[in-house]
């Protein structure tokens, strides 16, 4: 009995998460208008995506043989086009997670924990521990299926016109953008956001907590990218070290991650009892 | 009048809580016994513990010392048994009516009774009003209807609530009805009430009593609620705490409390050897609150105190010794036998010694 709760401490996995209670429907009712932000926005960038493949690049090539006579500069500014509109794309996916982080800290914990209806979930049969498991379960199963699809989507749109685009591999999103990572980056700002919204307790400041400790965690990876893979010889990167450095970031992420929402429950459980 | 055997509702042991904030305890040394099936009044002033209490009991802080236990066991297992509603009677603004008691039903499939939480919810009206093709008696769950059906104002009176209202739309009184809804919708054996009447009107609070006294007679639910309106709840309880200190200083049968007093009047003069909870005099005549089962007799005019007296007297004297008239049962000892023998005399404190009589009771605490 004793060995049972002491187990589940710190491990929101052994909470249970029985999907025949009513938990997850609670969690997508409250919900509902972030779920459909979220829907929304997913929606939109995997359109643009496709459009951008099938319809404009073709468009894109016609304008550019119109170029033919008056020089580079007119082939450059049709390309941007092109190339400038995935890339937003895949900025706006990629740091998204700022987003999560905030949702997270607010709507989904810190705004429940200030204004009592945690509470009023918590006397109504669902044990603290059980009430943040479904908080987080839920969005966790979406952003890890909507990632997904977002993350093989962009591969294809990325590599269909190759010739059309300015970037490499190496930019900052599109080197997120093209793996796991960009998975990892909005659980990570799951877990960081539930965790300042457990600490915090009150919306706002909890929103503000977490995007900053998003952000740090964030751009110390960006700055030291290189450094997660040595390189070859005398400085050079192949482009097959792609894998490897994001491998190793996206582990570092999902790392933060997990600790934070480990972090998350234990406090909460402290408080609780 | 013992009901010793009924079982332990909610008990406390040496309970205290200090907030990290805050400074000095909120509750300190804390120790009653709340037998099952008693509507109990939690009466105190305001900022002496009572909505932390309740949040202790319903296990929703830990306390800082000792122990509660609710129906027998923690606040953590006897989660789905207790109901509770705070203060601020905190509900997701964004649902409507409709989804909250849906909300409710989701998270206790096991024992939703719908039909009475709609009840509390919309008022005994509501089912006529709306009839059949809303109101599903077999308990099952409830669509998540966005209503905005107008029965009329024959059926349904002024402010009732509708299952489309936006929770963040309605007034005080009526997010009270809805808290009290799931409350009641869970059939708790417990109910743990945080000011329950503040926001009601005269006839919700009328018709919340009557859902709360047929609620205990009907199924034999403890009911616990705060007030720091003493009068509210007079003539509705049948055990009484009165909190101050950070501990519970009179625990029991209010007519047993009442019994335990004698309000003096007559010349001033020396009390010593009485328990003079208050006494004030004007000139040379004194009035004085004493607690003894035998009055003096001797020129005293003597009367029972109202039970706001009584409690008006103990407030203004802090130093009055706490009394119960049922003895808290003791934590992990072997030995239950009181001072009194529990054989249905009322209890004593230790403090005092005062036995408590129960033939004697004043006009004002003669229950409906």
């Amino acid at each position: 009995m004793n060995t049972g709760q002491l187990s589940r401490a710190g491990l929101p996995f052994r909470a249970g998460l029985p999907l025949n209670t009513g938990l997850p429907w609670t969690v997508l009712r409250l919900h509902r208008a972030a779920l459909i932000v979220w829907g929304v926005f997913l929606l939109a960038a995997l359109g643009t995506l496709v459009w951008e493949v099938e319809i404009t690049a073709d468009a894109v090539r016609e304008r550019i043989s119109a170029c033919a006579g008056t020089g580079g500069l007119c082939r450059l500014r049709v390309a941007i086009d092109y190339g400038g509109t995935i890339s937003w794309v895949s900025t706006l996916v990629y740091y998204s997670f700022f987003a999560v982080a905030a949702f997270a800290a607010g709507a989904l914990v810190g705004r429940e924990l200030e204004n009592g209806t945690a509470e009023l979930a918590w006397t109504q049969s669902v044990s603290p521990t059980r009430w943040l498991a479904a908080k987080l379960a839920v969005p966790a199963l979406l952003l890890v299926a909507g990632g997904t699809v977002f993350v093989l989507v962009f591969r294809w749109a990325w590599t269909a016109n190759r010739d059309l685009m300015g970037d490499d591999w190496t930019f900052d999103d599109v080197f997120a953008a093209r793996g796991p990572a960009l998975v990892a980056y909005g659980l990570c700002g799951l877990g960081v956001g539930a965790l300042a919204g457990v600490v915090v307790r009150r919306s706002l400041p909890a929103v503000a907590v977490a995007c900053g400790a998003m952000y740090l965690v964030n751009h110390n990876l960006e700055v030291h990218r290189e450094d997660l893979w040595p390189k070859v010889g005398d400085g050079v990167r192949p482009e097959s070290h792609y894998w490897p450095m994001h491998l190793v970031e996206t582990g570092i992420v999902l790392g933060v991650a997990v600790v934070a929402t480990g972090v998350a429950f234990w406090a909460l459980r402290r408080r609780t009892g | 009048m013992n009901r010793d055997g009924e079982g332990t509702a909610l008990e406390a042991v040496g309970l205290g809580k200090r907030y990290r904030r805050r400074r000095g305890h909120v509750l300190r040394d804390c120790s009653f016994r709340l037998p099952a099936g008693r509507i109990c009044a939690l009466v105190g002033p305001n900022g002496t513990g009572k909505s932390t209490l309740l949040a202790l009991a319903a296990g929703l802080t830990r306390p800082t010392e000792g122990t509660v236990r609710v129906l027998g066991t923690t606040p953590a297992r006897a989660r789905e048994r207790f109901a509770y509603v705070a203060q601020a009677k905190p509900l997701p603004p964004q649902l409507t009516v409709a989804a909250t008691l849906r909300l409710g039903a989701e998270l206790n499939r096991a024992r939703w009774d719908r039909t009475t939480a709609e009840r509390i919810a919309y008022g005994p009206e509501y089912g006529r009003a709306y009839g059949p093709e809303y109101g599903d008696t077999a308990g099952r769950t409830a669509p998540d209807l966005d209503l905005d059906l107008d029965p009329g104002p024959d059926l349904v009176r002024e402010g009732a609530l509708r299952p489309g209202d936006r929770i963040r739309s309605l007034s005080g009184g009526q997010r009270t009805r809805v808290a009290l809804a799931l409350a009641f919708g869970k059939r708790p054996e417990l109910m743990l009430l945080d000011e329950p009447m503040a926001d009601l009107d005269p006839l919700a609070r009328r018709e919340l009593l009557g859902a709360l006294l047929g609620e205990a007679a009907e199924h034999g639910t403890t009911i616990v609620m705060s007030s720091h309106v003493i009068a509210e709840l007079e003539g509705v309880c049948d055990h009484l705490f009165l909190m101050g200190g950070g501990r519970i200083r009179l625990g029991g049968d209010p007519e047993r409390l009442l019994a335990a007093h004698t309000l003096l009047t007559g010349p001033a003069r020396d009390l010593s050897g009485h328990t003079v909870v208050e006494s004030h005099g004007t000139g040379r005549q004194l009035t004085a609150l004493i607690r003894t089962d035998h009055p003096p007799t001797d020129g005293w005019e003597t009367a029972a105190p109202s039970l706001e007296e009584l409690l008006l007297a103990h407030l203004r004297n802090p130093e009055a010794p706490d009394l119960f008239t049922e003895e808290p049962e003791k934590a992990d000892e072997g030995d239950e036998a009181g001072p009194t023998g529990g054989t249905g005399d009322p209890g004593t404190t230790a403090a005092t010694g005062v036995t408590g009589e129960t033939g004697e009771t004043g006009e004002e605490n003669v229950r409906p």
